[in-house]
């Protein structure tokens, strides 16, 4: 592979609170090719929407970025960019597909105008071309009769049409990278599927490459190539799509995978992984996911565990790739023992 | 026959454009009393700026100071006349046109300065904030009637400008704290970290996408503004410092019969209707806002 779009290296993000030091991200490195998507998955608060603000350097205070992260994207080091280049590059060069449609929008505006208002941002078009732009965009994120919707507020469309003219808004300039975080948790399941085959498709038309932050791995098995397990603000696992849902390592992705509900098996209730993510201003040492571990033993409590190559370049941050005949013997989990964090 | 329709929304006219004013307005205009509230107002607005050309006389010619002073209401004079032999009728009108632009544009001044501070205060944050909400604290500790006497009072003989230049600066503080309030609150709603993600500048942030967010607070703000310098502006007229003779305010016309008030019943009754419906009818109207925008946030 040539050399990647965007280049991630000991990605550091700490909030200074009253509480202590939240090392919300804490050394994560990965690559996103060009015209690849690379899904990012894990529980709320384990890092994956600070990693990606981070990318586009949107970390208010008490956060920030430490000295010694590297973000590479078309040969810049985006973290030290100079303020005002670095907007050049938000909107124009990497975009963000937000959450909440709802409130991703201004009220006040007609969404014609907040699809324009990026064009005119960044290409100086002026507002006639910019509006007949972003109708332009608008019918391709299949909003019909895009020039009537353009001129309507936000409340007045439904969650899909919302979610589309949030994507316009981060295609318009035909980024080479859109970081699309949850881009379809607020949607009815029917319309998901629909966003989604829309990005994939607008995805193959303009070669865009697509970060996409998820807690959902149905997202990630029908839209990535590879995936990045995030947990406690560390890369846990990473792998291809293929590889991860054939050969799970980890055993916090194990535990995500089994937490799926699956058509068809009769299941009283759903699996779910004991206990919760630690907080970010005292990770555990040793391994951050032991006290949830159906494995765990005396290495991960005394060694953190580094990124182990388990094959096929597929990398796993846990010890049983030294010892994986321990996973033939699952023990219950010291939450549950201790009766620590359970629900 | 053409096939059908692909999607269901394109068989459907869209909806008709309504944007956030326009269900302001609507909604007020469907509560009884902010519509008789509307048009009160709009009659005594209309009443001041046409006063040069309903009013019966020159409001502050005295044709005859002995003969036609204070005379009772007839149909020569309906309000009847002042102590200098003024026409109290062509005073009140004229009175109107003055007290209403001393209203707005001190409240326009309250308004720029108290949006400003506050927004630059709540954007900026850190300790910038923090001096200038001290400083504003300071300010508030002051009632504005005492700094206004103060002023007036050292600097006698004021003109009307000055006077609106006084009353708007000391009228912002309050306004500017719920900016800063609201901005506050913006900083961390989604669309302005998505504003930021698309790459929008700081500036085009807070005049783009917050200051239109902060429309409905400031419109109440300023509808009560009025109003409360309208009364501010008649005290200080009554007490002599405020607007200078022969100029006509309302809080000038009462003063002129106040040591008669007991017979000189005209002089102290028109004027003060006109400021009490002015008064009145620009608070329901801002009662009628502040509903109407609560009920949607």
């Amino acid at each position: 592979m040539s050399a990647p779009l965007l280049s991630v290296r000991d990605l550091h993000t700490y909030f200074y609170t009253e509480a202590g030091v939240a090392k919300a991200v804490d050394g994560v490195s990965f690559d996103v090719g060009a015209g690849e998507t690379v899904g990012i998955v894990g529980e709320s608060g384990c890092g994956k929407s600070v990693t990606a603000l981070s990318i586009l350097r949107l970390i208010q205070p008490p956060g920030r970025i430490e000295s010694g992260s590297r973000i590479e994207f078309e040969g810049k080091d985006l973290v030290t960019l100079p303020d005002d280049e670095m907007r050049r590059i938000r909107g124009n060069r990497i975009s963000m597909i937000f959450q909440e449609p709802m409130s991703a929008l201004n009220p006040v505006f007609t969404v014609g105008d907040q699809v324009a208002e990026v064009a005119r941002i960044h290409s100086g078009l002026g507002r006639r071309k910019a509006w007949d732009l972003a109708v332009e965009t608008l019918a391709l994120t299949g909003i019909p009769i895009p020039e009537e919707r353009a001129k309507q507020y936000p409340h007045q469309l439904s969650g899909g049409m919302r979610q589309r003219v949030l994507i316009a808004m981060a295609l318009i300039m035909k980024p080479a990278l859109v970081i699309a975080d949850e881009p379809t948790t607020a949607l009815d399941v029917t319309i998901q599927a629909q966003i989604l085959d829309l990005l994939m498709h607008l995805q193959k038309e303009f070669g865009t490459s697509i970060l996409m932050i998820t807690h959902d791995l149905g997202v990630i098995a029908e839209t990535t190539s590879r995936v990045i397990v995030m947990y406690a603000g560390e890369i846990v696992e990473q792998a291809s799509v293929t590889e991860l849902f054939a050969r799970p390592h980890h055993p916090y992705t194990e535990g995500l995978m089994h937490s799926m509900p699956h058509i068809g098996h009769d299941q009283e209730r759903l699996n779910v992984i004991p206990g919760t993510v630690p907080s970010p201003t005292s990770w555990p040492h040793g391994c951050r996911f032991r006290e949830r571990c159906p494995y765990s033993w005396d290495l991960p409590e005394r060694e953190h565990p580094p990124l182990y190559d388990v094959g096929a370049g597929h990398v796993s941050r846990c010890h049983l790739a030294l010892e994986p005949e321990r996973r033939n013997h699952p023990h219950p989990p010291l939450v549950v023992v201790e009766g620590v964090g359970a629900a | 026959m053409p096939g059908p329709t692909p999607v269901s929304a394109a068989t459907k006219p869209a909806q008709p454009r309504e944007s956030p004013l326009g269900l302001t307005v609507r909604s007020i205009l469907r509560k009884r009393s902010s519509r008789v509230a509307l048009v009160v107002l709009g009659v005594i607005v209309l009443v001041g700026i046409l006063a040069p050309f309903i009013a019966p006389y020159d409001p502050a010619a005295q044709p005859d100071i002995v003969a036609l002073k204070n005379l009772p209401p007839s149909l020569a004079h309906p309000f009847g006349t002042d102590p200098y032999s003024r026409d109290v009728l062509s005073r009140v009108l004229y009175g109107a046109r003055l007290s209403l632009t001393i209203g707005i544009l001190a409240t326009i001044v309250s308004l720029t300065v108290g949006v400003a501070y506050g927004a630059i205060s709540g954007y900026m944050g850190g300790w910038l904030d923090a001096v200038m909400m001290r400083v504003l604290d300071a300010f508030l500790s002051i009632p504005r009637l005492l700094l206004l006497l103060g002023v007036l009072v050292a600097w006698p003989h004021l003109s009307v400008w000055a006077l609106i230049l006084f009353l708007g600066l000391s009228g912002w503080f309050g306004l500017s704290r719920i900016v800063r309030g609201q901005v506050l609150a913006l900083k961390h709603a989604e669309f302005v970290t998505a504003a930021q993600a698309l790459g929008a500048s700081r500036r085009r942030i807070l005049v783009k996408h917050m200051l239109p967010n902060l429309v409905s607070p400031i419109v109440v703000a300023a509808t009560l503004g009025i109003a409360h310098v309208i009364v501010l502006e008649a005290g200080l007229s009554f007490l002599g410092i405020g607007v200078p003779q022969p100029l006509a305010s309302w809080g000038n016309i009462i003063q002129d019969g106040a040591d008669q008030v007991a017979t000189l019943w005209w002089m102290s009754l028109f004027p003060g209707l006109f400021m009490v419906l002015t008064v009145m009818t620009l608070n329901i109207l801002g009662e009628a806002l502040r509903d109407s925008y609560e009920r949607r946030s």
